[in-house]
């Protein structure tokens, strides 16, 4: 019908603009200062053509090596799986009949909530306090305790300083993780685990049995998001690290930020965003056909 | 949708399976301890550190060793004379806007996604998704290119069309699943009563959608709320800067005035916290909407 397409055209336009305007326009535009030397200082004058360069630089680069492990490895499959797994004993631990019984759940639901609605920059700053050397929180502890003998400068030590940012990432996502978690465990159906225990199954039984595959979809689809979000995420390293010590932790999103914005190099900030968006776009695709289609049909 | 709808579902076998715990000897006991020492972990961790920052920003100079005890509106005093809440208002008055407008398109688009059939639907609402997992990062750099040459760097309008923006995706994506509960019949009646479709959409659906809209606004005010990124790139003067670059700034000085960095995180975080408290069952269920069914 003829009114319908107008109607259609009318509400759907202003969003698919904003989008194309902030999403795609930007994305054709980086693609084209990535051929270029354009600089930050030369930003009105633009950059020379100079084609492949600032990608054979990148790919070339001795430090790029580094840089992909951080982000792939540290960055995002471990803090995911710490994630994921810490979510997972929150929610389980809640769910005990112990505690509904003691009617702490309410309690414990609050309180899961308090981490994810601090704003990430409030979260780094009162972990930087938490892990300083020699007088904040952490140390006060372990030496107090006599678990060291010397303070650890948690941020700037080459040891510490990646479990220390994941530790930052964990404690500010977690409780999404765990919240949904926990309201999947509270739609398995009892009557499940009633008919396993008259077969005399163990609680592990039950657990890897019942328990575990009921819970399999919530975790893919937040494994999956979380993967993305942390892949892309920019803050919890910079604010924490600024990428350092050195650039010891510096990851992808940093990179494009200090090539961009420290450096001014523009161009070969934008090749680097480039690289990372191909990324993203072939995950993408997978998320898309794992789970992102039937998300898609159930929606619509 | 369901995915938070019954949290007393499992309860009647859970209770007798931990009667039968009880009443099985003081040899079971071991077990529950364990439990609430994990439980009593968990909430220490997740708690104590913004605890911490409460408690600290009512004592003279944070009274990080509690050696002061006192309490004092010395260091809010201190923060709201030292300028801070300019970035309260700018926070507000972007995030606000923000909101507003990414919800009304939002909506708007949702609503044709649900309620029509049309070519390259599929391929359309599935690119909008795609917004989700797109590097934000990549975005800075020709945003920057763009916003100074139409001269809107340093200014609300541009950070508010950033953040409608970064909104839009996943509020397309909620609001399209809320609106799957709104049944059809009721555009239907409306539009045979002689409603326009503009109509049945803000005089109709919209109230009846009002639940899954507050959810999607809030969580959308949140995001905006605690960018740090954008507004880092984008507002290099102070009169613009927002409260997560504000607060930062105060934090990032040699000598940082511990007192009055705890009061400003308390003012950047109470919001949020009021905002996600009455939401959070429904939240976190529409968030994984879909995929757990």
């Amino acid at each position: 019908m003829r009114g319908d397409r107008l109607f259609i055209t009318v509400m759907l336009g202003p969003a698919l603009i904003i989008l194309a305007l902030f999403y795609l326009w930007p994305m054709v535009e980086n693609l084209r200062v990535s051929f270029t030397d354009l600089t930050l200082l030369r930003l009105r004058v633009g950059g020379q053509w100079i084609g492949l360069a600032n990608y054979e630089e990148f790919l070339t680069s001795p430090e790029t090596g580094r840089l992909m492990m951080n982000t792939f490895i540290w960055l995002t499959a471990i803090s995911v799986a710490v994630r994921l797994l810490l979510g997972l004993a929150i929610a389980l631990i809640v769910n005990t009949p112990l505690v509904r019984h003691l009617k702490l759940a309410t309690i414990a639901r609050i309180a899961i909530l308090v981490p994810w609605a601090t704003p990430p920059v409030v979260a780094i700053i009162i972990w930087r306090w938490l892990l300083e050397a020699p007088d904040g929180a952490l140390n006060t502890v372990l030496v107090t305790l006599g678990i060291i003998d010397t303070p650890i400068a948690f941020l700037s030590d080459l040891r510490t300083v990646w479990p220390s940012v994941i530790a930052i990432v964990v404690w500010n996502t977690v409780p999404l993780i765990a919240l949904s978690l926990l309201a999947s465990l509270q739609a398995v159906p009892a009557d499940l685990y009633e008919a396993a225990e008259l077969d005399g199954a163990s609680r592990s039984a039950k657990f890897w049995h019942i328990t575990l595959p009921f819970l399999k979809p919530t975790m893919v689809v937040l494994g999956l998001t979380s993967v993305f979000w942390t892949f892309n995420n920019f803050v919890y390293v910079w604010l924490a690290t600024g990428a350092g010590p050195g650039t010891f932790t510096n990851v992808l999103a940093t990179e494009i930020y200090i090539r961009s914005f420290v450096d001014f190099r523009l161009g070969y900030g934008a090749a680097i965003g480039i690289v990372m968006a191909l990324i993203m776009a072939v995950f993408g695709y997978f998320y898309f056909r794992m789970i992102g289609r039937r998300q898609i049909e159930e929606v619509l | 949708m369901t995915l938070a709808s019954s949290p007393v579902s499992g309860k009647p076998a859970a209770t007798s399976h931990w009667h039968r715990r009880m009443v099985s000897g003081p040899g079971r006991l071991f077990e529950p301890l364990l439990i609430l020492a994990g439980l009593l972990a968990i909430l220490f961790a997740l708690v104590y550190p913004m605890v911490f920052i409460l408690v600290g920003s009512f004592k003279a100079q944070g009274g990080l060793l509690a050696s002061a005890t006192a309490f004092t509106w010395a260091n809010y005093i201190t923060l709201f004379s030292g300028g801070f809440g300019r970035f309260l208002v700018n926070s507000l008055v972007i995030c606000v806007a923000a909101t507003a407008l990414s919800t009304l398109v939002s909506v708007n688009a949702a609503y044709v996604f649900s309620r029509f059939r049309f070519r390259g639907k599929g391929l359309i609402f599935g690119s909008v998704l795609f917004g989700q997992m797109f590097p934000w990062i990549v975005l800075v750099n020709p945003l920057f290119i763009l916003l100074t040459q139409a001269g809107f760097t340093n200014s609300y309008t541009g950070m508010i069309f950033c953040y409608t923006a970064i909104s839009i995706p996943f509020s397309v994506y909620m609001l399209t699943g809320y609106l799957a509960t709104v049944p059809r019949e009721l555009d239907e009646a409306a539009l045979i009563d002689g409603a326009s479709r503009y109509q049945v959409v803000w005089r109709i659906v919209f109230p009846v959608l009002m639940p899954g809209i507050v959810s999607t606004a809030t969580y959308a005010f949140m995001l905006c709320w605690t960018e740090y990124l954008f507004a880092l790139a984008f507002l290099t003067k102070p009169a613009v800067q927002t409260l997560p670059i504000g607060l930062y700034q105060l934090f990032g000085d040699d000598r940082a005035d511990w007192g009055a960095v705890m009061a400003a995180s308390v003012i950047t975080t109470i919001p949020t916290l009021l905002l996600f408290l009455p939401l959070q069952a429904r939240l976190s269920a529409g968030l994984t909407a879909g995929a757990v069914k």
